[in-house]
């Protein structure tokens, strides 16, 4: 089966931090990566991808705009906001596009959680 | 009115009243626990109420509120300003509701559909939804019981506050990337913890479903209940708290006194009150009878005279006491009246898109009833034009370096027998010269009288019938017929009305009212053969001037008072009927549309304490009178109005 | 594979997360007698923990995890405060 997570984030490094914790936890899955939410939904017209893990400090649109342009496009799809600072409002925004949140930064212990979900939504989805 | 429905008005506008004074006070501090639960008892009380009538959006908006409140109380989820200001908006609404069941005696329908937006508006604003809340809570009474008695062991060390959760996940967390396990091991100083089943017993192999969440996941902390409930921060609905210590005693106290206190109020018939006033009033004028009798009775019997004198004096100071007591019963405080206004500024400021901070103080004063009745709808009135045409844009304050949100201000205060009320906004004042030209204009005055008015002066052109300062005339302050309306309210109840303002800095509107309108003190006037009664409040000065210092102006007379011209009208003349020639003219100076005027009498009288009746019948339709009052001899005596009369 | 099955003998392995929880149940229900070793257990998902704890198989060596050990598995050897299996 494979998988494929689109990583956003602003930060190059940040990418590699998130793109690690992946293979540590699901070394076959594969990744895309993008810098900011233009860029990512531009790949997603030429390339598929089945998570989503989206930084949500980014400008000149944040995370959640993103998540919720994805969400649009893909109802299923897991997605999961990375953020170090969760404040209440995020909070609400985040459940009305139903996404997650990953603490940042992200070790494979923060990112379990979220991809552990997202392996099992995928699989109920193939059924 | 149905009896039921006239006691759920007033204890929903109670119960409305009480909670927005909670929630003002959580506005300014969203941790206020005091005001929590305050708001939450009033909110529950309220839902109760509703319940009892055809009103299920109420109903429904209240119980999410209450909802909140709840989770706020128990520490799972803590209130925002932003919460804070969506429960004032479902508490204004259910206001309205409660206007509209006492005009219609049913919903509007599109109830429902303001009900869904208003439990939306919350559940966003919130930082906790209600889903899976309802579990929690419903099992909060037993759990806590239950955990406490496995864990004995665990609590037996030294005597600290600890804290007990109890983690009820969705069923179908692990899809959306929780780990129930992961949240509960960042608890700070867990001592101990518990997962089990949630239905009482896990199922059988066969039925057990991998990926579903079935369990619970009870534990204590020592750490305090804020730090517990961080750690449940993005699932503040699916947990429930329990301090392990004396507190919940504490509170079950407080409720009980409040309780006591409630019931010491007594709910009365504001027209048995008014009949209580009536009477007392005809009981003060037949004292004024005693005196004559004991006179009479002095020419033939000294001793009986004495023992009749004694008697009254007996009887008035019964009589005095009975009419303090009588005026604290009418004395309303000034609460009632003005709860509806914040709502309403509210209202009135988002309908011109301006952003306004109100405050009341001195709602506790007190107030006769019938001032504190006829208070609203002028004080409305200024309100409106104080956030219309007082308080600018906010672009256009920050221009002139204000702060972006305008304030309005309404501060009621008690000087000795008045009560005085503020209301101030720093908005953009008003410029005298302006008002002069409008109302020359507007053919209000003559230019040249306008010019010589002091700035002072010009301002109070602003009562003056037919002016309006507003360019626009716009949807909520009327057509121009506002301040003079407002001034002729106030002058209804005997009260007095004034204007300042500094351009650029705002504007102070001061109104003055007696604090007790059951007797008024009444100086008796003779004027074209007849007696009349003034009231005392509408008098300047009484004063006696020769004859020929009055000066011909116009088809009338004039006459120079403290340096000042002021005119001088007959009051026979007013009243169709002729002057009495004498040397020395006696003048009552009043005042009307806020200028001296002098009104000539033919003699003054003595002054006498006594109610007065409103006019009704006949009298009700002739100008200028404002009652009747009734005489110790058994006559009437009509009661004038003197700055209509002199208008 | 975090999960993997030899002579009766469950070995969890690594980061046990919500998908083995599957695996787990299944080699449980086909043998009620198997065994469960943690020996080699980072990190265990709340779906793998709620099978061990509904079915409380024989545990086989001690969770290298801290929170496991003491708020988990300590309880489970115990077996003092768990209910009864189903």
């Amino acid at each position: 089966m494979p998988v494929t997570v689109l990583i956003v984030d602003d930060s190059k490094l940040a990418r590699i931090v998130a793109g690690k914790a992946l293979a540590e936890l699901q070394p076959e899955w594969k990744k895309i990566e993008a810098s900011g939410a233009d860029e990512a939904i531009e790949k997603l017209k030429s390339e598929t991808a089945d998570i989503a893990l989206i930084d949500f400090n980014m400008e000149p649109r944040d995370g959640l705009e993103l998540a919720s342009e994805l969400r649009a496009l893909r109802p299923d799809m897991p997605i999961a906001i990375i953020t170090a600072n969760i404040q209440d409002e995020i909070i609400a925004r985040a459940r009305q596009v139903g996404a997650a949140f990953v603490a940042k930064p992200v070790t494979a212990d923060a990112l379990e959680g979220f991809l552990s979900g997202a392996a099992l939504r995928l699989r109920s989805q193939q059924n | 009115m149905d009896e039921l429905l006239e006691q759920f008005l007033i204890e929903s506008r109670d119960l409305i009243a009480a909670a927005s004074r909670d929630f003002a006070s959580l506005a300014r501090n969203p941790h206020g626990t005091g005001s929590i639960d305050s708001a939450f008892r009033a909110i529950h009380t309220l839902k109760g109420s509703v319940a009892i009538f055809d009103m299920g959006p109420a109903e429904q908006v209240l119980h999410a509120a209450e909802d909140i409140l709840e989770r706020a109380r128990k520490g799972t989820a803590e209130l925002d300003a932003a919460t804070v200001a969506s429960l004032v908006a479902c508490l204004d609404q259910v206001d309205r509701w409660v206007d509209e069941i006492e005009k219609a005696g049913a919903l509007l329908p599109q109830a429902s559909d303001l009900a869904g937006q208003l439990v939306s508006g919350l559940t966003e604003a919130s930082p906790s939804t209600p889903a899976a809340g309802s579990i929690a809570e419903a099992a909060n009474e037993t759990w806590v019981a239950d955990l406490l008695a496995r864990e004995a062991a665990a609590l037996a060390g030294p005597n600290q506050s600890l804290t007990a959760f109890r983690y009820t996940p969705d069923a179908d967390c692990f899809f959306r990337g929780d780990d129930p396990l992961t949240v509960v091991a960042a608890v700070p100083d867990l001592l101990s913890l518990a997962i089990l089943p949630v239905q009482g017993k896990w199922p059988v192999a066969a039925d057990f479903e991998p990926f579903v969440c079935l369990s619970v996941l009870e534990g204590i902390s020592a750490a305090p209940r804020d730090k517990v409930a961080a750690a449940f921060r993005l699932m503040p609905d699916q947990v429930a708290f329990a301090v392990l210590d004396q507190s919940s005693e504490q509170a079950i106290g407080q409720n009980s006194e409040h309780e006591v206190r409630g019931n010491r109020i007594l709910r009365v018939d504001s027209e048995r009150v008014d009949a209580l006033g009536d009477a007392l009033g005809e009981l003060l004028v037949a004292l004024n009878g005693v005196a004559p009798l004991a006179d009479h009775a002095a020419t033939f019997d000294r001793s009986l005279a004495g023992r009749i004198r004694s008697v009254q004096a007996d009887l008035e100071r019964a009589a005095s006491d009975l009419r303090t007591s009588v005026n604290a019963v009418r004395a309303v405080r000034l609460e009632p009246t003005l709860r509806r206004v914040p709502r309403l500024v509210r209202e009135i400021a988002e309908s011109l898109g301006k952003t306004v901070h109100f405050e009341i103080t001195g709602q506790d004063i007190e107030i006769d009833k019938q001032i504190a009745d006829g208070l609203f709808e002028p004080l409305l009135h200024l309100v409106r034009n104080a956030i219309d045409h007082g308080i600018e844009c906010g672009n256009e304050r920050e221009a002139c370096g204000k702060p972006m949100v305008g304030r309005v201000s309404l501060d009621f205060h008690r000087e000795g027998d008045a009560v005085l009320a503020l209301l101030r906004d720093d908005g953009a004042g008003m410029d005298p010269e302006r008002i002069r030209k409008v109302a020359s204009e507007r053919g209000v005055l003559s230019p040249e009288a306008a010019e010589a008015l002091s700035d002072a002066a010009a301002l109070r052109l602003i009562f003056a019938p037919g002016f309006s300062t507003a360019e626009t005339v716009t949807e909520l302050s009327g057509r121009g017929v506002g301040m003079n309306a407002v001034e002729t309210a106030v002058e209804a109840l005997r009260g007095t009305i004034g204007v300042e303002s500094a351009l650029g800095a705002g504007t102070t509107i001061t109104m003055r009212f007696p604090a007790n309108a059951l007797t008024q003190r009444l100086l008796v006037i003779e004027a074209g053969g007849e007696r009349y009664g003034i009231s005392l409040d509408q008098i300047v000065e009484t004063v006696g001037v020769d004859n020929d210092r009055l000066l011909p102006v116009g088809s009338g007379f004039a006459c120079v008072l403290h340096g000042r011209t002021v005119p001088v009208l007959s009051l026979a003349g007013l009243l169709g009927a002729r002057d009495r020639d004498q040397a020395i003219a006696k003048l009552v100076v009043t005042r009307s549309g806020g200028e001296a005027v002098a009104l000539r009498v033919d003699g003054f009288g003595e002054r006498i304490d006594t109610l007065v009746r409103r006019p009704t019948g006949l009298l009700a339709s002739v100008p200028g009178v404002t009652g009747s009052a009734l005489l110790a001899d058994g006559g009437v005596l009509l009661v004038l109005d003197l700055p209509e009369l002199a208008a | 594979m975090s999960v993997r099955i030899e002579k009766g003998v469950v070995y969890l392995e690594g980061r046990c997360m919500a998908e083995d929880a599957e695996l787990l149940l299944v080699a449980i229900q086909e043998n009620p007698q198997m065994r469960v070793d943690i020996a080699s257990m980072l990190r265990a998902h709340m779906a793998v923990v709620q099978v061990l704890i509904a079915f409380r198989p024989t545990i086989v060596g001690e969770a290298s995890d801290k929170f496991l050990s003491r708020h988990v598995f300590g309880p489970l050897f115990l077996g003092d405060k768990m209910p009864k299996p189903a």
